[in-house]
């Protein structure tokens, strides 16, 4: 392959009010992948073009962006998968700090609002799990916090509602989902989290670069839940008998 | 001229948020008193993210034989008797009870049938001992203590760069940084600092290290005034990646040999029977890193400078099971499917077992009001570190360390520096910002390269006397640096500052390497093949007006009851 | 190394594809289900039913009763929620940015609202599943009709896929797998219970993983076999015996 014509956004808030895509060429290295590309440009060309980037090995989610219009970890696409005519966008669901840089400190205070793992009390240490109870949680403690379904999310990225997104109910299910979690997160998500503002089309599901199936097994399953105690009359009923027994028996 | 600044007061500043910090940060909260922690990247971006065997903990739930005195023993050992008796104890006794805590946080370790934590075989480990999560440890434990972090309130500043440990009267008491995605100074006023910064495996070319680790803490620490230790002992993981080159040096971790994977040069001979008949692939960090380096160095590599390590015996469904991240990994990066093929590996770097020295109980470092904990901090891993210890290391002397601050600082009073510290800081971080100025990237480029050809896995007078000129150059040019632009997210700025940090860092090891005139552990020296009992000593280095000062101080010795739990060195 | 400033806009990085994304993309589904129709309405008027025992309506078939039902049940499942939510409302219409309508401060309540209905999808598959019986009888008639005899008919094989496939799609529905196991977040609590929910849910779990699939082979059968009865009432010989023998 031979050189590539890299287009990076490029928007310095301090001297100018619209960003801009400006071409680079970056001669091709076998085995590239475009953190390398947009490195180089940074390194030999520009010095102050501002990414995020850290582990380079797609386990810290910094260098997330938007690769030819799709949401993707820089460090994780190959170059020889996309071609030579390459466009990098910084995540276009957050405020933008500088070139590819972006302020997602929104996440933090939701990460904050959802109610912690609290496990059930008085229980004997050391802890026993059955191995096979662990999958279910783990599959989402796979989240590396990339916020690309964030991003990709139109919830989040076109509309102004209370929706927590999809990273967000991943994480309440990884909660949830523990085997010795006492607290159902469903009801505070349908309330506070506006899981109802998620229409299912399973976008998060196809950028993750963890490959979570965030719809299929976190979203859908808390809107089960969060049916059975708020929507389902029979489950209703059935669950407050149940709750009142185990009231009874503590 | 004034400058603008920002003032933060608060009782302990925790310098970086890995595992160590943000660990540190929740036990000086438990304490009830006010922290702040800074981190130079994102929270939960740090490079514990990266650790992905296990935690090295005895809890015998495999091999019920385990208990925290063949830890101690095998700490001791591995760390070639140059470890701190006193530390290694401390840390062989608390992991388990860390890791039991950090299950009672939320992590979800691996399970054995009967539903306690799976231990696997780590390198050098006498018994089945880490407690693991798959192979993305770090990840649950970063994540986890993150969730940790963010609901009991701690305050913490992210893309904050600090680059001056303030100190008056000797006493550590506080910091100044830059917050990267403003462009604003932070002063930050406290009684107390710890440093847990990480480590310095950047200033290598061929790393396994992530952007962060470019040794700014010792930099810090140092030019406080606190006094480093062991810093030539560098750790040489023996399995990184080798081709394609955008990911050569890339972790690939220790589970796979200890899952049962085999290392073969290319002409298919299983060479670990020759280097080491009994532990074979699972022998310490430092031996397996030298016999891949001699198979290379000796021509049995492959085409692209490795040796191959081979897994496939296993099955597909186990390794996808087993090592999901480095199918992923190796799929994605290289086109090779481990479950099929071979991979191509080569000695990476790994881990910087050195750093401040600091008190075992405390974390205190011998400058008044300084903390430092996890890989910033030296005497647990002696020599050589065994796999696992570090995550272990982070989560018992974080705590440690946080308690340590804690109590240090309710005897503290406030001390208030003159403004003119910080304004003569800001205008110092200033002055790199010109047109003319070297680039940064450059310099970097000249000094890792240096560091990795001559200070690498097999060290020789002559190679070190090379790299120490080379460092001494770039001392000069660094006077130059620049970086256009403002303060607002600039890299170019900060890796100026980067910079600084990496000349103290490898000026360190390459002058300490040289002093060491022996082969112990990570550091071989080829001009000094044999360990010396003369240097059963550690190599203390502090700032003296004339540069560094080099001093070399005995090993504590240990008493006569633990000598017993390690076998007795051998010349 | 060139440097040039291009467009602030960000276009023309992918090449437009000849074919659009509605198409190419996973979401095909829509459209087959759209010319499906067509085909339907169009063999419908072609092949007019005759009068059976009175009744002339060319739309009556004991379908339409249910159909309120089965309808329901599919516009509440969460995989052809996924493809009208794209297609009909563009909520969005694609993943890509740069093919994605974006109309900023288009209204969107997602299923908040009136959609909150959707929640109500356990109970349209408690009919389905009381529904699923008839395909059995139906498929039992279609194989015995002649007394004594076991008769394969084409219409019969495939009545036979078909319930396969509704039955598939009905026990590979997200409430199901919900009600098996997926309200559960620990099988053996304490660690040496036994529990067969957790090979359920497992199961159950993975034909869950192609529901959408299962979603559109299920319909499309659907369509094809009440084609094909109505084709074999409306007199045409399309309905060879494929194996016939005595009990």
């Amino acid at each position: 392959m031979t050189d590539i014509n890299l287009k990076i956004y490029r928007f310095n808030p301090e001297e100018e009010s619209v960003g801009k895509f400006v071409e680079y060429k970056v001669p091709y290295v076998d085995g590239m992948v475009v953190l390398d590309a947009v490195r180089y440009v940074q390194e030999k060309i520009d010095p102050t073009l501002a990414i995020r980037w850290n582990c380079k090995a797609a386990k810290c989610g910094s260098c997330s962006a938007e690769i030819n219009n799709r949401p993707s970890l820089m460090c994780k696409t190959r170059v020889d998968s996309i071609g030579n005519n390459i466009s990098v966008a910084p995540m276009g669901a957050y405020p933008n700090i500088k070139d590819l840089v972006t302020d997602i400190s929104a996440n933090w205070s939701i990460l904050k609002k959802i109610p912690p793992f609290t496990p059930k009390p008085g229980m004997e240490k050391p802890w026993r799990i059955h191995p096979a109870d662990v999958e279910r949680s783990k599959e989402f403690k796979k989240c590396i916090e990339c916020f690309l379904c964030q991003d990709v999310c139109h919830v989040i990225r076109e509309h102004n509602t209370k929706y927590f997104g999809p990273r967000h109910m991943v994480k309440a299910a990884s909660m949830d989902m523990h085997p010795l979690d006492v607290l159902d997160r469903s009801e505070f998500l349908d309330d506070e989290g506006g899981i109802g503002f998620c229409n299912i089309t399973k976008c998060c599901q196809d950028v993750c670069p963890e490959h979570i199936h965030i719809t299929d097994n976190a979203i859908i399953q808390e809107k089960e839940r969060a049916a059975d105690l708020k929507y389902d009359p029979i489950a209703m009923i059935i669950k407050r008998r149940k709750s009142r027994k185990e009231k009874v028996v503590k | 001229m004034e400058e603008t600044f920002k003032t933060i007061k608060t009782d302990v500043l925790v310098i970086g948020a890995g595992g160590a910090g943000m660990r540190a940060s929740i036990a000086v909260k438990e304490a009830g008193l006010d922290v702040v922690m800074v981190t130079k990247s994102l929270l939960g971006k740090a490079h514990t993210v990266m650790a992905e065997g296990g935690i090295a903990a005895a809890l015998g739930n495999v091999d019920p034989q385990d208990n925290w005195k063949v830890h101690y023993g095998d700490i001791i050992e591995e760390g070639v008797y140059i470890s701190n008796w006193k530390m290694a104890e401390i840390c062989a006794k608390e992991a388990p009870e860390r890791v039991f805590e950090l299950e009672s946080y939320g992590a979800l370790f691996d399970r054995t049938p009967d539903g306690r934590i799976l231990q696997r075989a780590f390198g050098a480990h006498t018994y089945r001992r880490l407690c693991h999560v798959g192979d993305r440890t770090g990840l649950e434990i970063i994540k986890t203590l993150e969730d940790q972090i963010l609901h009991r309130d701690v305050k913490f500043y992210d893309e904050m760069y600090i680059t001056k440990i303030v100190v008056k009267n000797g006493k550590a008491c506080g910091a100044i940084g830059i917050k990267m995605n403003t462009g604003e100074f932070h002063y930050f006023q406290a009684k107390s600092v710890i440093v847990a910064t990480g480590g310095c495996g950047r200033v290598y070319k061929v790393t396994s290290n992530s952007w962060e680790s470019t040794g700014d803490g010792l930099g810090l620490a140092y030019e406080a005034g606190a006094v480093l230790k062991d810093m030539e002992m560098i750790q040489f993981h023996p399995t990184g990646m080798v081709y394609p080159p955008g990911v050569k040096g890339l972790l690939i971790t220790e589970a796979v040999r200890g899952e049962g994977g085999i290392l073969l040069n290319s002409k298919g001979e299983r060479y670990m029977l020759r280097y080491s008949p009994q532990k074979k692939e699972l022998d310490a960090r430092d031996v397996v890193a030298r016999a891949n380096y001699r198979e290379i160095q000796e021509g049995r590599g492959t085409e692209h400078g490795g040796v191959y390590l081979d897994i496939t015996s296993k099955g597909a469904d186990y390794i996808k099971h087993k090592l999901p991240s480095m199918y992923m990994q190796f799929m994605e990066f290289a086109g090779v499917d481990i479950t099929k093929e071979k991979m191509e590996v080569a000695p990476t770097v790994h881990y910087q077992m050195g750093g401040i020295r600091v008190e075992p109980e405390t974390g205190h470092s011998s400058l008044e009001g300084l903390f430092a904990a996890g890989e910033v901090a030296s005497g647990l891993h002696g020599a050589n570190r065994l796999g696992g210890n570090s995550l272990a290391d982070i989560l018992v002397f974080g705590r440690r360390a946080g308690i340590g601050a804690a109590e240090y600082s309710k005897n503290v009073k406030d001390i208030e520096v003159d403004t003119k510290v910080v304004n003569d800081e800001i205008k110092r971080i200033k002055g790199f910002l010109r047109k003319d100025g070297k680039n940064p990237y450059e310099l970097i480029d000249r000094l890792t390269t240096a560091m990795s050809d001559h200070v690498g896995i097999v060290r020789t007078k002559e190679e070190i006397e090379k790299a120490i000129k080379i460092i001494n150059e770039l001392k000069e040019d660094y006077k130059n640096v620049g970086s256009l632009g403002s303060f607002k997210y600039n890299h170019g700025l900060l890796g100026c500052l980067e910079l600084g940090n990496m000349l103290i860092a490898t000026e360190a090891i390459s002058r300490a390497a040289l002093m060491r005139e022996e082969s112990r552990g990570a550091h071989t020296r080829v001009d000094f093949p044999k360990k010396d009992k003369n240097w059963l000593k550690n190599i203390e280095i502090k700032k003296a007006n004339s540069g560094m000062q080099f001093d070399v101080v005995p090993v504590e010795e240990m008493p006569e009851e633990y000598k017993q739990y390690a076998k007795p060195e051998e010349y | 190394m060139v440097e040039n400033v291009t467009s602030t806009k960000n276009t023309g990085e992918t090449r437009k594809p000849l074919i659009p994304v509605e198409l190419t993309e996973a979401n095909w589904r829509f459209w087959s289900f759209v010319l499906l129709a067509l085909i339907a309405i169009y063999l419908m008027t072609e092949f007019q039913v005759p009068v059976v025992q009175g009744l002339t309506d060319p739309f009556y078939s004991p379908t339409i009763l249910v159909l309120p039902l089965v309808a329901g049940f599919r516009a509440t499942c969460y995989a052809y929620r996924k493809d009208y939510h794209r297609h009909l409302f563009n909520h969005p219409n694609a993943c890509n940015t740069d093919v994605r309508k974006e109309f900023k401060g288009r209204k969107y309540t997602g299923e908040t609202r009136l959609f909150r209905l959707e929640n109500y999808h356990r109970y349209f598959w408690y009919t389905a599943v009381a529904i699923l019986p008839f395909f059995y009888y139906d498929l039992y008639i279609a194989l015995t009709y002649q007394a004594g005899q076991f008769t394969l008919s084409l219409g019969a094989l495939l009545l036979i896929l078909n319930t396969l496939w509704v039955t598939i799609y009905t026990f590979s529905c997200h409430y199901f797998r919900h009600a098996t196991g997926g309200n559960i977040d620990c099988y053996s609590c304490p660690v040496n219970k036994k529990s067969v929910r957790r090979g359920f849910f497992n199961r159950i779990s993975a034909i869950n993983h192609h529901h959408e699939m299962f979603a559109w082979i299920s319909l499309a059968s659907f369509f094809l076999v009440d084609l094909f009865i109505r084709g074999v009432g409306a007199g045409l010989s399309i309905n060879p015996i494929l194996l016939n023998f005595k009990w």
